[in-house]
């Protein structure tokens, strides 16, 4: 170890100048829409407690507003961040440089270009109305092409790796690359080009955003959970035998547990009840996986006071957690029968993109970026804020998700009280929603600021660096000791 | 795990079966759902949208009408749908062969639309109700939070010409200036005639006695 680290050191150096300008282009990408997409979430959550608001302009009625907010956040801000952190760490752990990087500049503008078309048209009036799929279907095409680019560079990357051993972050990356493309094209055939009949169409929805979430997003920040807990905490990962079983388990349950979201609706039973068991398997590789990562932490928490990636690493890892048991619960038809409508459904999808992944990118940037661009966070204040943000309003939203979604569903389900009744009722929670997002919206406004300013600084380095004080998780670690990778 | 084959194909394999297991397999028992003849009446069931409702469903399509109503009924005993007047009974898989595209939604932040034309759960509800309720939703429904769509409106003076047939008959806060009527452009119609044709009434032999409880064995019988 103590003879190898000079060089590991310089490996990584080259692998990340090589992965420098693709990665800073992904996250600049990401951040933007991760800003755009956040002020629309806030203009559509606004709109349920004050409807007035924008309701005149029919682009921004809040049936376009809100499912142009979910594209820009899940397709602009989670994938773009996923692409970013994704081809960086399949790089780092495939030893090897990430080259001829100028195709994903294309890969990047065509996917880019292909969202903002798509998010435009749902506010013209092309939307499909499928949740996830309302891109107009004249993206389809660009998005699976840019996708197919970016995807061929990390599994290409992977293929000629220097590495004897493959870790557990480049399973969950690896099976990301495939799943996406193969969700996205069977769902726009089945949905779109040759378009199934009545309830098929439903269930074929069902399937696609469970898909996204579970084989899409949650892979994506388990493997930066996987790579970020033992490389800043210099020891393995606890229990590390199992992690393949889990990551099995995980990759066959996740693709059945979509049709969990028919409980009680007009289909056949047997659809929504493989769902609820496959959601009941789900159990064991959430366990396994919190094992495994927990267990690294375990006797460490002091760690998170020093590092901001950490602290983002075990919110993302509560987050994960809650995830698993929210879609648990909403797979008992008991529990189903109150809130899979309410905003507690909502609850589920949201755990699993922002307080599981999008919270695992976070902390997975302030590691890379100061990494890539040699260069320190300008403001300590804007990182203390983000994180302030951040942790609050994931708290706050998961709280009021929840406690809303009871209330909803309960009022719902008092079939004597009238419906504009309910509403004036959810008028607290839907408040409490849209300052939620508020809460968060100000932690990424903190991040964009300062990612701008060390990705593209205006001003030459040493006349601004000094003023500031430095988070303390930022100098590089003296000897990678996490096991099986370079 | 070192074999990346191994891995491609495992991953594969994952969602390969799901897709073949869920999707596939559903599709080959519902994939030919037909409409019914009901052998008293003749009638054939579920009767096709119009012309001018499946303009409406592209309305309703556009404007996002999913994201906050749901078009699916839960049966007796499970949730409140029967209660709220949603349906006369829960939705079978046959009701939406009709439909181009199917609104299940997943969230009721607004109540469930897949009845509302039905006339025998919603006395008020007609055309001219559910005008005003898009002009102006809070003059027919206050303290709800649904928004307007004055887009869906023309709202012009009524000199120099002549006084349109589909006008909303508006008063109070909501109605316009003297001398000018509210006038539904197309779109509005399509819409509103698509809301009126969403009404799963009739129940089929086959889905009725499929999804009845079981009977109790009648003690001493046969």
């Amino acid at each position: 170890m103590t003879d190898s680290a000079p060089n590991d050191r310089t490996e990584q150096m080259e692998i990340d100048a090589s992965a420098k300008w693709p990665v800073l282009l992904f996250f600049a990408a990401a951040l933007c829409w991760l800003l755009v997409g956040g002020v629309l979430q806030l203009g559509a959550s606004i709109q349920l407690h004050t409807p007035a608001f924008l309701s005149d302009c029919v682009w921004f009625t809040h049936g376009r507003l809100a499912p142009a907010a979910q594209n820009a956040l899940v397709y602009g801000w989670g994938m773009n961040a996923g692409f970013a952190f994704g081809l960086w760490l399949m790089a780092r752990l495939s030893a090897t440089t990430l080259r001829h990087g100028g195709w994903l500049f294309v890969a990047a503008k065509f996917w880019n270009l292909g969202i903002l078309l798509g998010v435009a048209g749902i506010l013209g009036g092309y939307s499909t109305s499928f949740e996830l799929l309302e891109m107009p279907r004249f993206v389809t095409f660009l998005l699976l092409a840019a996708y197919a680019l970016i995807a061929a560079w990390s599994v290409t990357t992977f293929s000629i790796r220097n590495t004897e051993n493959v870790f557990a972050s480049q399973w969950y990356l690896f099976g990301a690359a495939f799943w996406f493309p193969w969700l996205y094209a069977v769902a726009q055939v089945m949905l779109f080009r040759v378009p199934v009949h009545g309830v098929l169409q439903p269930v074929v929805e069902a399937w696609y955003v469970q898909g996204m979430y579970g084989l899409w997003f949650v892979p994506v920040a388990l493997s930066a959970a996987y790579y970020l807990l033992p490389k800043i905490l210099g020891k393995p990962i606890a229990n590390y035998y199992l992690a393949p079983l889990a990551f099995w388990w995980l990759a066959l349950a996740s693709a059945f547990a979509g049709s969990s979201r028919l409980i009680g609706g007009p289909v056949p039973v047997w659809i929504p009840t493989l769902g609820v068991v496959a959601n009941f398997l789900l159990v064991v590789p959430a366990v396994i996986i919190a094992l495994n990562l927990f267990g690294t932490l375990a006797g460490r928490w002091r760690a998170l006071g020093g590092s901001v990636t950490l602290r983002f690493t075990a919110l993302s890892m509560f987050g994960f957690v809650l995830a698993a048991a929210a879609n648990l619960l909403l797979a008992l038809r008991s529990v189903a029968e109150h809130l899979q409508f309410t905003l507690a459904a909502e609850l589920r999808d949201w755990l699993m993109f922002y307080a599981c992944f999008s919270t695992a990118m976070f902390g997975a940037a302030y590691f890379i970026l100061p990494r890539l661009t040699e260069r320190e966070w300008r403001s300590a204040a804007l990182v203390k804020a983000h994180v302030g943000a951040t942790v609050i309003g994931v708290v706050f939203l998961v709280v009021g998700l929840a406690a809303g979604g009871w209330e909803q569903g309960h009022l719902l389900n008092n079939g004597a009280l009238a419906f504009t009744d309910v509403t004036k009722a959810m008028n607290f929670w839907f408040t409490w929603r849209s300052l939620g997002f508020g809460l968060l919206l100000i932690g990424h406004l903190a991040f964009l600021v300062n990612f701008a300013w060390i990705a593209f600084p205006l001003a030459p380095k040493d006349t601004v660096v000094a003023e500031f004080r430095n988070p303390p998780d930022l100098a590089l670690p003296a000897s990678p000791t996490e096991e099986g990778h370079a | 795990m070192r074999n990346g084959l191994l891995l491609f194909l495992g991953v594969f394999g994952a969602l390969a079966l799901s897709w073949a297991g869920l999707l596939m397999t559903a599709n080959r028992q519902l994939g030919h759902l037909g409409q019914v003849k009901d052998p008293i009446d003749e009638s054939i069931n579920p009767a096709l949208l119009s012309g001018v409702a499946n303009e409406g469903l592209l309305v309703y399509q556009d404007l996002g009408c999913v994201a906050c109503h749901t078009q699916q009924v839960r049966g007796e005993g499970y949730g409140a749908d029967l209660a709220r007047k949603w349906g006369q009974r829960g939705g079978y898989a046959r009701d939406y062969i009709r439909d181009h595209t199917v609104f299940f939604g997943s969230r009721r932040i607004g109540p469930d639309l897949r009845n509302e034309g039905n006339a025998s759960l919603h006395a008020g509800v007609d055309a001219d109700f559910l005008y005003r309720l898009l002009y102006a939703p809070q003059s027919v429904a206050p303290g709800t939070n649904m928004p307007a769509y004055p887009f869906l409106f023309d709202v012009h003076p009524v000199k120099g010409r002549q006084r349109s047939d589909y006008a909303v008959r508006l008063t109070g806060r909501a109605a316009p200036p003297e001398g000018y009527e509210v006038v539904p452009t197309p779109r509005a119609r399509q819409l509103v005639t698509y809301l009126l044709s969403l009404k799963d009434t009739y129940d089929y032999p086959i889905e009725k006695s499929r999804n009845a409880p079981a009977e109790e064995p009648k003690e001493g019988g046969h």
